[in-house]
C-alpha cells in the first residue's frame, strides 16, 4: 500500500471517527469530525486523480471547503452563541460507546469482506474501503444513540452520511456527478435547517437536549 | 420545452407569488388556483400514458412517466390543490381567532407548500434511483417547514424529531442506492447505471448479493419517510402539530410519494431471479405495520393523532400490495385513502379550530354544533375504515382474496385482525366525537367555504366505490 492508495485515508477517517463518541466535548467533536472529513475529501480527490475523473475532483474540492471546514465551523459558532460545550450523554457512557464503536469497526471488516470485489479499472478500492464505510455508518449511529444535544445529533447524521460517501466511492466508479452534487446540497440544507431549529429549541425550551424533548407522546 | 420543465412552472410561479404578495388573501386564492391549472396541465401532458396509446413518456434520459406514475401525479396535484384551497377558509378562521401573528409564517407556508409539491411530482417522473433519492429528501426538507407553522413548542419537538428521523432513514435508502449503482458495474451494465429503465433492461445481470442488500435498504429507508411500523414515530406527532392543510397533504400525498419510491424498486426486483424478497418482504412487513398501527389506534386521545394512526394502516395495505406486485391495487387504496383522509384532516382541522383542542376526551356533540361537518365526518371516517359502498372496500377485499389465492395465511390473518379493530376504533371514537352533549359553547362559523371541499371529497369517496374502482378492476389499467 502506497500513500497515494484512497482506502489509506478512509480507514484512517473510520479509525478517526471511532474517537469521537468517547469525548463528550462538542468542540473536540467538531475537530474530530472536521479531520474525518478531510481525510475523505483527500481520498475523493486521490480517487479522482486515479480514475483522470476531474468533476469528482470538483466534489473533492467542495467537501474539503464546505464540510470540512464550512460546517464544524458554524456548528462551532452556534455552540458559541448558545454556550454549550459538552453534551451530558445517554444510555451508554463515553468510554463505553467509544470502544463499542472500535468492536463495531472490527465487525465491519468481518461484514463486507465478502461483499463482492468492485469492478475498478485502474486498481485503488477494495473490501477495505467497504469495512470504513460501514464502519463510520455505525459510529455515526452510536453517536447518534449515546447523545443528548442536538448539535451532536447533527454530527451522528454526518458521520452517517460520510459513511455512505465513502461506501459510494470505493464500491463504486463514477456516480453520476449530478447525483452526487444533488446529495450535497440536501444534505447541506438539512444541517442548515437543523441549525436554524436548534436555535429555535433553545429559545423556546432554554435548552437543547434533544432527550428531554418527550411532551408529544401516545 | 422539455415536459420536465413546463411542469415546474406553476409551482415556482406560486412559490413566488407567495413569497412576493403582500397581500394574504390574495396568495390564498391565486396558490390553489395555480395548482388546479397545474392538474389541468398535467392531464394534457399526460394524455398519451393515461388513455394507452404510449405505454410510457419519455421527457428525457433520466425523466419519464408510466401511467401508475400519471395516476400518482394527478391524484397529489388534486390533494395539495384540494388542501390548499380549503386552507383559504382555514386561515381566515385563524386570522379572525388572532393566531396569525406574523404574516411571513403564512408566506413561508405557501411557498413552501408550493416547491414541497415540485419535489413531490420529481417523485412520480423520476427514472432514476438517484433523483429520486433526491427528489424524496427535498419532499422531507420543504415539508418540514409546513409541520413548524404554528411556532410553538410542540410544533418544534415535532419538526425536530420529523427532520433527524426522516433524514437518518432516508440516508439508509441513499446506501441501498449505491448498493444498487454497484450491483450493476458487475457485468450488466460497465459504467454503472442508476436509471431505472437501463436496470430493469439488464434485471437478470445485477449482482444479486448487492441488489438485495441494495433492495432491503431502501426499503428501510423509504419505509421509514412512509412510516411503515416500527419506524414510524415522526408521524403522528408531525400530523398531529402540523395545521389541518398540511396534516392532510403530508398523509394524502407526502405518504403516497414514499410508497412509489418502495414500488419502484421492487418493481426492479421483481424483474430479477430473486423476486422472492421482494414479494414475502414487503407483504409480512405490511401486515405487521397495518396490526401495530391498528392495535394504537384504539387508545388515541388526539383527534389528528387518531387519523395519523390510520394513515399508518393504510401505508401497511398499500405495502401488501406493493409486496403482491399489484401497482393497480396499490394505486386504488392510496387514492381511496387519500380522497377520505384528507377530507377527515380537513374536517379535524374545522372541529379543532371551533373547540380550541386536539383532545377527543374534550371534543362531543359535532353533530349538534354543526350537522354538515358531522355527517361528512361520518362519510368520510366510514370511507377511509373500507366500509362498503366506498372504493377502499373493494380493493381490501381484492388484496385479502389475491393474498388468500397465494396462500399468504399470516399476512391475510393480520389483515383482517387490523382491519376489524381499526373498523371498530375508529368506529367508537367517531361515535364520541359526533354524539353526546357539547362540553364547551362551541359555535361553528356558518361558513360555505369550511364545508365545501370536504363536500367535494366525499362525493368523490362516494362516486370512486359506486363507479371508478369498480369499472378499473372490470377493466384494468
Amino acid at each position: 500500500m502506497n500513500a497515494s492508495n484512497p482506502e489509506i485515508y478512509v480507514i484512517a477517517a473510520a479509525i478517526v471517527a471511532t474517537l469521537m463518541p468517547g469525548s463528550l466535548h462538542i468542540r473536540v467533536n467538531l475537530w474530530f469530525y472536521g479531520i474525518v472529513t478531510f481525510l475523505v475529501a483527500i481520498a475523493t480527490a486521490l480517487t479522482a486523480i486515479g480514475h483522470a475523473e476531474f468533476g469528482l475532483l470538483g466534489v473533492a474540492l467542495l467537501i474539503a471547503v464546505l464540510k470540512a471546514v464550512g460546517i464544524p465551523l458554524s456548528l462551532l459558532w452556534t455552540s458559541g452563541r448558545l454556550n454549550v460545550s459538552r453534551d451530558k450523554g445517554c444510555f451508554l457512557p463515553a468510554p463505553l460507546a467509544m470502544h463499542s464503536s472500535i468492536l463495531l469497526l472490527g465487525a465491519s471488516f468481518f461484514l463486507t469482506k465478502d461483499l463482492p470485489l468492485p469492478v475498478v479499472e485502474n486498481g485503488g478500492g477494495g473490501w477495505l474501503g467497504a469495512a470504513a464505510g460501514i464502519s463510520l455508518i455505525f459510529t455515526g449511529l452510536i453517536l447518534m444513540l449515546t447523545r443528548r444535544l442536538a448539535i451532536s445529533q447533527i454530527l451522528g447524521f454526518l458521520i452517517i452520511e460520510n459513511g455512505i460517501f465513502v461506501f459510494a466511492l470505493t464500491q463504486t466508479r463514477g456516480m453520476p456527478l449530478f447525483v452526487e452534487m444533488g446529495v450535497m446540497l440536501d444534505v447541506l440544507v438539512g444541517v442548515m435547517i437543523g441549525g436554524v431549529l436548534i436555535f429555535k429549541i433553545q429559545k423556546s425550551f432554554e435548552h437543547i437536549d434533544v432527550a428531554q424533548l418527550t411532551d408529544l407522546r401516545d | 420545452m422539455n415536459l420536465s420543465i413546463a411542469m415546474s412552472v406553476a409551482p415556482l410561479l406560486a412559490a413566488f407569488i407567495s413569497l412576493g404578495s403582500r397581500n394574504a388573501l390574495f396568495t390564498r386564492a391565486v396558490v390553489p388556483s395555480l395548482f388546479f391549472l397545474q392538474i389541468g396541465l398535467i392531464a394534457y401532458i399526460c394524455i398519451p400514458v393515461l388513455n394507452g396509446t404510449a405505454t410510457d413518456l419519455i421527457f428525457s434520459e433520466d425523466f419519464s412517466i408510466d401511467r401508475i406514475g400519471a395516476y400518482f401525479l394527478l391524484l397529489t396535484n388534486f390533494v395539495v390543490a384540494c388542501a390548499m384551497s380549503h386552507a383559504f377558509a382555514f386561515f381566515e378562521r385563524e386570522s379572525a381567532l388572532g393566531r396569525l401573528d406574523d404574516p411571513n409564517h403564512e408566506r413561508i407556508f405557501y411557498a413552501s407548500t408550493a416547491l414541497f409539491l415540485l419535489a413531490m411530482s420529481f417523485v412520480f417522473i423520476c427514472d432514476n434511483l438517484g433523483f429520486l433519492w433526491v427528489s424524496i429528501e427535498a419532499t422531507t426538507l420543504f415539508s418540514a417547514a409546513l409541520v413548524y407553522f404554528s411556532r410553538d413548542k410542540h410544533a418544534l419537538e415535532a419538526t425536530w424529531k420529523y427532520l433527524i428521523v426522516c433524514s437518518v432513514g432516508i440516508a439508509f435508502a441513499l446506501l441501498g442506492t449505491v448498493l444498487i449503482f454497484a450491483s450493476s458495474q458487475h457485468g450488466a451494465v460497465p459504467d454503472g447505471s442508476l436509471n431505472i429503465r437501463v436496470l430493469i433492461a439488464h434485471a437478470n445481470m445485477l449482482q444479486p448479493k448487492l441488489l438485495q442488500l441494495g433492495y432491503i435498504f431502501c426499503l428501510l429507508g423509504y419505509g421509514t419517510k412512509a412510516g411503515v411500523a416500527p419506524l414510524h414515530s415522526w408521524l403522528p406527532d408531525a400530523h398531529s402539530e402540523a395545521p389541518a392543510p398540511a396534516s392532510a397533504m403530508l398523509s394524502g400525498a407526502l405518504l403516497n410519494c414514499a410508497l412509489y419510491a418502495i414500488w419502484r424498486v421492487t418493481e426492479l426486483m421483481n424483474l430479477t431471479p430473486h423476486h422472492t424478497l421482494s414479494t414475502s418482504l414487503p407483504i409480512i412487513w405490511g401486515a405487521i405495520t397495518a396490526l401495530v398501527a391498528s392495535l394504537v389506534l384504539v387508545h388515541q386521545s388526539g383527534i389528528k393523532r387518531l387519523w395519523a394512526y390510520s394513515s399508518i394502516e393504510n401505508v401497511g395495505i398499500m405495502l401488501v400490495a406493493i409486496g403482491m406486485s399489484s401497482p393497480l391495487l396499490f394505486f386504488l387504496q392510496a387514492l381511496n385513502h387519500s380522497v377520505a383522509k384528507v377530507c377527515l384532516f380537513l374536517i379535524s382541522g374545522n372541529i379543532i379550530q371551533t373547540t380550541g383542542t386536539k383532545e377527543l376526551a374534550h371534543i362531543h356533540g359535532v353533530l349538534k354544533t354543526s350537522p354538515v361537518w358531522g355527517i361528512l365526518f361520518a362519510i368520510a371516517a366510514l370511507a377511509v375504515t373500507g366500509a362498503p359502498p366506498f372504493g377502499a372496500f373493494i380493493c381490501e377485499w381484492m388484496i385479502l382474496s389475491k393474498g388468500a389465492d397465494a396462500h399468504s395465511w399470516i399476512a391475510v390473518i393480520m389483515l383482517i385482525i387490523a382491519l376489524t379493530l381499526s373498523f371498530i376504533a375508529v368506529s367508537v371514537h367517531v361515535g364520541k366525537i359526533l354524539l353526546g352533549t357539547p362540553k364547551q359553547s362551541m359555535i361553528a362559523p356558518r361558513s360555505f367555504g369550511t364545508s365545501f371541499i370536504p363536500f367535494v371529497l366525499c362525493v368523490c369517496a362516494l362516486l370512486l366505490g359506486v363507479t371508478f374502482v369498480p369499472s378499473l378492476l372490470v377493466n384494468p389499467l
